[in-house]
């Protein structure tokens, strides 16, 4: 009847014949647990690691052990949990703050084109413009505080989901709307029924870009504030000033470590707010 | 019947473009549709038969002429919900459910009804009464199973049945469709415009079909207007007097197949008439 119903069918060559499943189900073994999935990346991690230390070993100055990062993740789990915490924070709030002047513009934008005209041209200087340069400037600005990290933050989100939102809603189909026009819909219920979930896609494409991009942003707030207190860019500062190569090693995994989270929570919020869309089907 | 047409479609014209490179979609375009009536709009690409039911929608504003839906404007028709429309794609919104989508455009415009009712007043009509029960609806087209699920879960054929639901769920006074079955294979044509027929005899809509499938003209219609391009006019209306429910055996029948040929031979002709 429809062609939707084997969708979630996984490949199952690899299964043994008593744990066939009826089709359509979910796996009761997860997909990763089977090492053709998860074989090959813990290979190229053990690779990446003996190279390390074989560096580690040959250029003592430029690269700690593994052992002596993870001993200092280890002795001082608080340190790098609480500064992790402010950057993330940082981040996040940076993050809400460029969202919401992004969003309301590009709601503006897309019906108003007077208001296109005069914003566009403004993102778009703003978007190219480097902000690790103007970092140091709105640090002068607003002071050793949270405000300049926030604002950077914001700023290297805004651009990105400005775009990707204001085409996401101008993406009705054209027959939808005049389907809507037909009945006489008003602007407000033709964007709040249409226009706004049409844009949610576009929406989650600018949030998978944005929330690393967040991160980036608190650090190169935290790094062009000398002065500032805590903070992962600001350890990483601090502890290479110091020559603490195995602090400097671990904040920068604490880091990453951060970013694989964010993106999997826009994954997750993604996978469950657009289960109608096609780029969530297998 | 009162007096005032479903439709009216007075010397029309429609030009896209300007200066040399200006093309007339329609020029000089009148019909007059009785409501309740069933009218068919047929012709080769490019003979206005579409932009001529956008101008009757409202979607477009014609160059110069005059239309009315029940006596006014289509903007007023719109503003009013006298107007039902199923486009060529079934347009549905796929990140809700079947039973949302058609009782959606029931939901915005709120001030309609008192405006429709005001219309009808003048014309002499009733007015509906309240919307009609979608998922009776939805089953009576035999999509009740199918209420809860997305559109993207459905077979092209019922997504387009669904987009008809959606539109008699309106209750329109004139119903306008633009090739709604071109997409579909035959079978499945051949239900829906059953069902169609079915769900038409019992409202007392106006329909305004286009299409380009002559049996499919003759089989739904009560009058079938042929249509030319170059500039976009019509050539001529053909009552198809054939009794009703056209079904089984009539399709085979000769005086089907005679109304089938009398519109092919207007359509050749007004192609001759182009290209001579």
């Amino acid at each position: 009847m429809t062609a939707t119903e084997g969708r979630a069918v996984p490949a199952t060559g690899e299964e043994p014949p008593a744990r066939r499943r009826r089709p359509g189900r979910r796996p009761s073994v997860p997909a990763w647990l089977r090492p053709a999935v998860w074989l090959p990346l813990v290979v190229m991690l053990a690779g990446l690691a003996a190279l390390w230390q074989y560096g580690a070993r040959r250029l003592p100055y430029l690269l700690p052990p593994l052992r002596d990062v993870g001993r200092s993740l280890l002795d001082n789990p608080g340190y790098y949990v609480h500064n992790a915490l402010v950057t993330l924070g940082e981040a996040v709030a940076g993050l809400a703050m460029g969202f919401a002047a992004a969003f309301v513009l590009a709601v503006l934008t897309s019906e108003f084109p007077l208001v296109r005209r005069a914003v566009m041209p403004v993102a778009t200087v703003l978007n190219v413009t480097p902000l690790v340069a103007v970092a140091p400037a709105l640090v002068v600005a607003f002071g050793f505080g949270p405000l300049p990290k926030l604002v950077i933050t914001g700023l290297i989100c805004f651009f990105p989901i400005l775009i990707n939102t204001a085409t996401g809603l101008r993406s009705v189909p054209r027959e939808v709307l005049q389907v809507y026009r037909t009945v006489d819909a008003s602007r407000v219920e033709l964007l709040w029924h249409l226009r706004v979930p049409s844009a949610l896609p576009f929406v989650f494409a600018a949030l998978r870009i944005v929330f690393p991009l967040s991160v980036i942003g608190a650090v190169v707030a935290e790094m062009s504030a000398s002065g500032s207190a805590s903070g992962l860019g600001t350890a990483i500062s601090v502890a290479s000033s110091m020559n603490q190569l195995p602090v400097v090693y671990a904040s920068i995994l604490v880091l990453a470590l951060m970013g694989v989270l964010l993106l999997s929570a826009v994954t997750v919020a993604e996978r469950r707010a657009l289960h109608w869309h096609d780029s969530t089907r297998d | 019947m009162t007096g005032t047409p479903a439709v009216e479609v007075r010397s029309v014209r429609m030009v896209y473009g300007s200066g040399p490179s200006a093309t007339f979609a329609l020029d000089d375009v009148g019909l007059t549709v009785e409501p309740g009536r069933f009218v068919a709009l047929i012709g080769p690409s490019g003979c206005g038969k579409s932009t001529l039911l956008r101008l009757v929608a409202g979607l477009e504003q014609p160059e110069r002429g005059d239309i009315r839906v029940h006596g006014v404007t289509p903007a007023e028709a719109c503003a009013a919900k006298l107007i039902g429309l199923v486009p060529q794609s079934p347009a549905l919104l796929p990140w809700m459910s079947v039973l949302r989508n058609v009782t959606l455009p029931q939901k915005v415009n709120r001030r309609a009804a008192a405006r429709r009712a005001r219309i009808a007043g003048l014309t002499g009509r009733q007015p509906p009464a309240a919307g009609p029960d979608m998922r009776e609806l939805l089953r009576r087209a035999g999509l009740g199973d199918v209420a809860r699920k997305l559109p993207g879960q459905l077979s092209g054929g019922m997504r387009q049945r669904v987009a008809i639901v959606r539109a008699f769920g309106l209750r329109p006074d004139v119903l306008v469709m633009d090739e709604p079955f071109s997409a579909l294979d035959e079978f499945t044509r051949e239900s829906l415009q059953d069902q169609l027929l079915d769900l038409w005899e019992e409202s007392e809509t106006t329909v305004l079909f286009v299409t380009h499938s002559v049996t499919e003209a003759v089989r739904l219609a009560d009058t079938v207007v042929v249509m030319a391009s170059g500039p976009g006019r019509i050539v001529e209306g053909i009552e198809v007097d054939l009794p009703r429910p056209r079904r089984g055996q009539l399709l085979g029948e000769r005086r089907f197949h005679a109304y089938e040929d009398l519109i092919r031979d207007r359509l050749r002709r007004a192609w001759h008439h182009d290209a001579a």
